[in-house]
């Protein structure tokens, strides 16, 4: 993976440790090469090299088919913004700073008719994206599955203090080996370039995950405009609400997910993450902060509707 | 790390800001289609971890059955039960139990008058090990037990290995044993039976709160298995038994209970068939205290070579008709091997006094007989059957 990966395991002997984050890794590597858009040999290559051809339905496996299905449910409880073939739209926009340039609209006009969900054929069982040139990819949410299914594999294996962080997405496994909590800091969306790692915030958890998108992580300046990575499926142009969102939930690919969704929904985005019962710390285009801490992010063994029927009644 | 205090003050204009801050909050659609992907939870049927605490329990079991006008048997049996954790990846396990049984012998048929006293003592010891790994645990049994005319050694060994998302265990064991038979009446002696037994089996998580089982057990044994004490008892020296298993456990969320349901399938080389039916609802009234109430059917058809009380002319009771002319191989009439139908209703009350302490209460009524068989054909005269069984049991974890 192209980013800083870290896991952490106290409170069992060293050769454990080893053995158990060797476990944790080699998950992490058998997702990333099964779903990674940038190897050949995955299972998403294969569906994108089929788009458009007569036979490019591909049956899928059974945790794939899962995925797929968590992406349909991702589109149409975010009203479409969140698009697992909006991937395409980076062949208009390139993010490298040294050569800030917007795309023209031609280009984008021609990418837009390869982006949509309702142009993919999906049964339960095979896939099939109906249009040349389609991309699909596991953007937002993989990277994310991969931190929870390896959090998972350690605490199924009896790890009580630890936690698995894939380039600032984040799950908790238990509270730190004295009992206090993890405080996961918050990076400034805008930092310094000399001191990118500041952080406005510092959130402590002792469960759960934490998973933040923000404008800061690929962008351009072209005439003192802000244009990052992520982009409006429905017009191609990258969103401005937000410089941050942080959502925290008992899984991380929740939290990943509804994170970029928030920066997708702009105005709508507190609407949105109260109705998924999710804490969560937004940064406006001000810098001003919005944060809203809710027990059901705390409570990820059991059940987050369980603590959420428990205030009902409380109130 | 000084950005926390604009994080806190920022915090607290949010909160007159925010416009929603009053809505209590819901679970969306995503976090629940987030929480159905697979192997993103630990699932809470994990079975495979090694204890983190031992365990030592004190019970005394006591067990009393009757038939009309007759008390029959008494058991008082205390159990001691140590389960210890040895360097994480292990445990071992051990019982002991002492039973002292006095009373009648059973009376089988019901115009066989006049019971026989008989008195006799039986401990059994068992100890097991168990190596835990990441998903899977190997253990290995033995056990052995003693009375005066009967003594028995067993080894068994069994492993279970789980799925990488822990929503699948496949089980299997294989074991052994080996019984010495020595009857006071000395009717044979130094008699031996020997039992093999194989068992292939797979829990899975069918959902978050639905759990099931499946086994299935194949046992052969050879030598033995006459009753000694009986003058007409004659049974082949080969018994194949065949079991299946089905479990399904359903976590009621709306109030916390869980129910036990399951199905159990014999079936033996001697001809006896049987079917067994039981349903447990744990409810736990709050966080100390838990009872469970149980149910169960049993229903069973009668071995080829039972006999009912029909006698022979010529040489009487208790000899089977036709004894004298044609006298048959095989024989018996001992109830165990009738047609008949058995209930048990009970319950277990169980209170957690704190984190190291509990004890647990349990009685169960049973009641057996052959007018009880599933589809009627119960074997006639055949006495209806009691037995009370009670348990009191202490455990503290340390």
């Amino acid at each position: 993976m192209a980013c800083p990966c870290e896991i952490r395991i106290a409170g069992v002997p060293i050769s454990d440790a080893q053995r158990l984050a060797e476990l944790a890794i080699s998950e992490v590597r058998r997702i990333e090469s099964k779903y990674s858009r940038y190897r050949s040999d995955s299972v998403i290559s294969q569906i994108n090299a089929a788009a458009g051809k007569p036979d490019a339905a591909i049956a899928l496996d059974s945790e794939t088919a899962q995925l797929i299905d968590f992406a349909a449910n991702l589109f149409k409880s975010s009203g479409g913004l969140f698009d697992c073939t909006s991937g395409v739209l980076r062949r208009a926009w390139d993010f490298k700073p040294h050569t800030p340039q917007l795309p023209d609209h031609a280009t984008l006009a021609s990418l837009l008719p390869l982006v949509g969900w309702q142009h993919v054929d999906w049964d339960g069982e095979r896939i099939a994206l109906t249009r040349e040139g389609m991309e699909l990819d596991f953007g937002g949410f993989g990277k994310e599955y991969a931190v929870d299914r390896a959090t998972a594999l350690l605490e199924a294996a009896g790890v009580k203090h630890g936690l698995v962080n894939l380039g600032g997405d984040v799950r908790v496994l238990g509270p730190r080996l004295n009992g206090t909590p993890w405080h996961i800091g918050i990076r400034d969306p805008r930092a310094p370039e000399h001191d990118g790692d500041r952080c406005f915030a510092s959130i402590a958890i002792s469960q759960g995950a934490i998973a933040t998108s923000g404008d800061y992580e690929r962008f351009i300046e072209v005439n003192g405009q802000r244009y990052c990575h992520i982009l409006n499926p429905h017009t191609g142009w990258p969103v401005s609400h937000w410089r941050s969102v942080s959502v925290l939930g008992p899984l991380c690919v929740l939290a990943g997910s509804l994170s970029t969704i928030a920066m997708l929904k702009a105005d709508q985005a507190v609407t949105f993450l109260e109705s998924e019962g999710v804490s969560y710390l937004l940064s406006d285009a001000n810098g001003r902060l919005i944060r809203r801490t809710l027990d059901a992010a705390r409570d990820p063994t059991g059940n987050a509707d369980r603590s959420v029927r428990k205030k009902k009644k409380k109130r | 790390m000084a950005s926390a205090e604009v994080a806190v003050a920022a915090t607290k204009e949010a909160k007159r800001k925010a416009p929603h801050a009053k809505v209590a909050p819901r679970v969306g659609a995503i976090t629940l289609a987030a929480f159905a992907l697979p192997g993103v939870m630990v699932s809470a049927t994990h079975a495979d971890s090694a204890p983190e605490d031992g365990v030592i329990s004190a019970k005394l079991q006591g067990y009393k059955d009757s038939q009309p006008n007759l008390d029959r048997i008494k058991v008082l049996s205390p159990s001691l039960h140590v389960l210890a954790p040895i360097a994480g990846a292990w445990s071992v396990e051990a019982s002991l139990v002492q039973d002292n049984i006095s009373g009648a012998t059973p009376r089988w048929h019901t115009s066989v008058t006049g019971a026989s006293r008989m008195e006799d003592r039986r401990v059994a010891a068992d100890v097991k090990l168990t190596r835990y790994f990441d998903r899977a645990a190997i253990g290995v049994r033995y056990a052995f037990s003693d009375e005066h005319d009967y003594r028995s050694n067993a080894v068994a060994v069994d492993g279970r290995y789980s799925s990488a998302d822990n929503n699948t265990t496949w089980v299997a064991g294989i074991g052994a044993s080996r019984d010495n038979i020595n009857p006071v009446n000395q009717i044979v002696e130094n008699e031996r039976k020997n039992v093999v037994e194989g068992m292939l089996g797979v829990v899975q998580a069918l959902s978050k709160n639905d759990l099931a089982q499946f086994n299935l057990t194949y046992v052969r044994g050879r030598g033995y298995f006459n009753d000694p004490y009986k003058l007409v008892d004659s049974r082949p020296r080969t018994k194949n038994q065949t079991i299946g298993l089905i479990r399904w456990n359903h976590f009621i969320e709306s109030n916390s209970t869980t129910l036990r349901s399951s199905y159990r399938f014999y079936s033996d080389s001697f001809g006896v068939q049987a079917h067994t039916v039981a349903l447990e609802w744990v409810i736990p009234l709050n966080e100390r205290f838990i009872v469970t109430p149980t149910t169960r059917y049993y229903t069973q058809r009668q071995a080829r070579f039972y006999f009912n009380p029909v006698y022979d002319p010529e040489i009487g009771e208790p000899y089977p008709a036709g004894y004298s002319t044609h006298p048959p191989t095989y024989y018996s009439a001992d109830a165990r091997l009738a047609s008949y139908g058995a209930a048990t209703l009970g319950s277990k009350f169980e209170w957690r006094i704190d984190k190291l302490w509990s004890v647990d209460f349990k009685y169960e009524l049973y009641q057996q007989r052959s007018s009880w068989r599933l589809g009627g054909g119960g074997s006639p005269g055949l006495q209806p059957f009691r037995a009370q069984f009670a348990q009191i049991g202490f455990s503290r974890r340390f």
